[in-house]
């Protein structure tokens, strides 16, 4: 029996990968996240408007989910007390924009940054083009990746970490300069990914269907797929085959989601991360975990025959940028400027109390912002993060989500795939 | 030249930030160095192997990059504490950065221990991880690049400069002078109603200042964040949001969004301005205030 420990960095923060193997296959494995800074701590006695500027700094990489789940929070915890939020179709649309912007960049970073460098080990003959600093495609990819970075700056005024997002709405007042601007931004952003992801115009992407789906995928989608096949990808890194997102909870039947049925504990204690559970079950959430619940067929069908394997986790991610760089430029068309940015809440901000719940697809899958507030000032702060649900330890019942997909698997290599296939973020998982 | 990157308690948003960067990108300048080791471009390296080398070898590294603060709650390095690791790697560096407001001064982390440090400063006290006397194989104390994040061009200037050999003048805080003399007020779209003292009552407009009510620290920061924009496209007072004042060492302050007032102007005015001056000067611009900046940059019934 033998253990193998390898710290792994293309990887939002780094995270410590800890395996038992016997009979050259993995035994046992665990996912550790080795760093911790308290937020929830140090957010406690604080005046609540400031966990909006704090919160973001979660996560260098999914920051604006966080500022997104905080307003939410606050909005929450004023309407429960009968203050009326107004908020305007303009700020919900813009909202709607800078977080798909984020996910997009987040998309395109770990597929072509994180990802690939694992592929090239896998199959050296995919080529000096996608080697990091070296080739041309890892450039044009993260070139891309600042289309949608400067499509949120333009909004929100920088990435990462701004907190242009308002109880009752957004800080900006653009006009049709900045959306004329995040046009051509997004419109660029489609032409590359069109040139080499997609391989054809993304609006004939997403008219690919079903069976159609693997035959007709091209570009480097096309190239994942080829090398899934090859490799075996279709067939390892199934985890527990249930999903959660905020838009339902699939296991056997699709539910609705209730926030109520969420709980977090410390787990077996060897990580800094907590482990969440609803109604005591582990969950995956991500990319995949929102096509399932929203019943995408394409995605089903490809559950069906693959399973929540490799392959079909890191489609549901890459399908996922093409839709919300179109959607991207469809809220551009739909934005009324005419429409108040911001109306102030009728609240009492030095007195408030109350309690309030933020729930967010974030690049990674739902993130969850709880929120105490008494007389102003911040009595319990409570943020459960995407990579909580994957990446959190075993308890007593379950091993964690990503540990169960390390089990079997009969190389280093394809561990740090299935784990990488998650998109490991271990900041926001101890945050 | 040889780099190596690494991450203390961070969140690894300089890491992100740096990824925006233009004119060089990220990875048209780091194609510049022999990268011994970077969290998001290193594929066949491991990390551990290359700090355990760095330590072990007897020729100097080139330039340090730590990106978050140092303390507990940060993981062990080939099996020695972090704090330990980076103190050993910063004796053999030519240059050192820290990067972003967590390795300058300890920022959020900071705040749930006194243990936990930037590397020269904890907040306003001298001293950090390394010692206020510290200096790198160049003669330089740490290169502070503060912020958080930090403007990716601010790092790429620093870097460049080390790669052709150019001078860093730096302030008493360690921060490069050609981006850190500015302030945040400079090139802020808002200055003309910052001078007639014509203040923004609500957000979500193009019009007013941010300073009376909303806790922008535009006046009293250090960065030159409305001259070289952010993304290359806008700024956080550009899109109506109060600096927050990330690139000084007291960042998070408390009740960040508020301007605080004592018998009628603001608790703490903008840098170098006396009570005196500012209350005469402030009732002068608001008597002569021009009527066009009372209305809407954009007059919507037009």
């Amino acid at each position: 029996m033998k253990i193998s420990k390898k710290v792994l960095g293309r990887v939002e923060g780094e995270v410590e990968l800890r395996l038992r193997w016997k009979k050259g296959k993995v035994e046992d494995a665990f996912v550790i996240a080795p760093n911790y800074r308290g937020f929830e701590e140090i957010l406690r006695g604080k005046p609540y408007l400031d966990a909006l500027i704090i919160t973001p700094r979660v996560c260098g990489i999914c920051g604006h989910a966080h500022l997104i789940a905080c307003v939410e929070a606050i909005e929450s915890a004023y309407r429960k007390k009968g203050a009326e939020v107004k908020l305007s179709q303009k700020a919900t649309l813009i909202r709607e924009l800078t977080l798909s912007c984020e996910l997009i960049q987040n998309h395109l970073r770990w597929f072509y940054l994180y990802l690939i460098p694992d592929l090239i080990k896998l199959e050296p003959s995919l080529g000096e083009e996608y080697v990091p600093l070296r080739g041309k495609r890892w450039h044009e990819a993260l070139k891309a990746s600042n289309f949608a970075t400067k499509v949120i700056a333009l909004f929100g005024g920088q990435w990462p970490h701004t907190s242009y997002a308002f109880p009752g709405g957004i800080t900006c007042d653009p006009t049709s300069f900045e959306v004329m601007q995040a046009k051509e931004f997004l419109r660029s952003l489609k032409t590359s990914l069109e040139d080499f992801l997609t391989g054809m115009k993304l609006e004939e992407y997403v008219e690919l269907k079903g069976r159609d789906f693997l035959t007709k995928v091209s570009g480097d989608i096309g190239k994942f797929v080829e090398i899934s096949f090859s490799h075996g990808l279709d067939r390892v890194g199934s985890s527990y085959h249930r999903f959660l997102s905020k838009h339902g909870v699939l296991y056997h039947r699709l539910c609705k989601f209730d926030p109520l049925k969420v709980k977090e504990s410390n787990g077996k204690g060897y990580s800094w991360s907590k482990t969440a559970r609803y109604n005591g079950y582990p969950f995956e959430t991500g990319p995949l975990a929102r096509r399932m619940t929203t019943a995408d067929k394409t995605f089903r069908y490809l559950s069906r025959k693959f399973g929540d394997s490799v392959m079909v986790r890191v489609l549901a991610r890459l399908d996922e940028l093409v839709r919300l760089t179109l959607r991207s430029l469809q809220i551009l068309e739909e934005i009324d400027l005419s429409q108040p940015s911001w109306e102030k809440p009728p609240v009492d901000i030095d007195t408030f109390s109350g309690k309030g719940i933020g729930v967010v697809e974030a690049s990674r899958g739902t993130l969850i912002h709880k929120v105490e507030i008494e007389k102003g000032r911040i009595k319990s702060y409570d943020i459960i993060t995407p990579t909580v649900w994957n990446l959190g330890p075993r308890d007593d019942n379950f091993l964690g989500v990503v540990e169960k997909a390390l089990i079997g698997l009969d190389s280093e290599l394809k561990a740090e795939i299935v784990l990488r296939s998650f998109d490991v973020c271990s900041v926001c998982t101890s945050h | 030249m040889k780099l190596l990157w690494l991450h203390g308690l961070s969140c690894s948003g300089n890491t992100q930030s740096f990824l925006c960067a233009e004119n060089p990108t990220a990875g048209e300048l780091l194609s510049r160095f022999e990268v011994l080791y970077h969290p998001a471009v290193s594929w066949e390296a491991d990390e551990t192997e290359v700090v355990r080398k760095v330590l072990t070898s007897s020729e100097p590294l080139d330039v340090f990059i730590l990106e978050g603060s140092v303390g507990p709650g940060a993981r062990k390095i080939a099996g020695k504490e972090f704090k330990t690791v980076v103190k050993e790697i910063a004796r053999k560096s030519k240059f050192v950065i820290a990067l972003g407001n967590c390795a300058v001064f300890g920022n959020i982390p900071a705040k749930r221990s006194p243990e936990v440090k930037g590397l020269q400063f904890r907040f306003s006290e001298e001293g950090g991880v390394l010692g206020k006397n510290y200096r790198s194989l160049s003669g330089l104390p740490v290169i502070n690049l503060s912020g958080c994040p930090a403007h990716p061009s601010w790092l790429s200037f620093v870097l460049l400069c080390i790669l052709e050999g150019g001078k860093l003048k730096l302030d008493e805080k360690g921060r490069p002078v050609e981006i850190y003399a500015y302030l945040t007020h400079h090139g802020c779209p808002r200055n003309e109603y910052f001078e007639w003292k014509i203040e923004a009552e609500e957000l979500g407009k193009k019009e007013g200042c941010l300073f009376y009510h909303f806790g922008c620290r535009g006046p009293m920061t250090h960065s030159p964040c409305n001259r070289i924009l952010w993304n290359g496209v806008s700024s956080k007072t550009r899109a109506g949001m109060p600096c927050v004042g990330c690139t000084e060492f007291d960042f998070p302050r408390e009740d960040m969004f508020r301007t605080k007032h004592a018998m009628g102007i603001p608790e703490e005015l903008p840098l170098g301005v006396s009570k005196r001056g500012y209350i005469l000067l402030a009732g002068v611009a608001k008597t002569f205030a021009p009527e066009r900046l009372k209305k809407r940059l954009i007059d919507e019934n037009q």
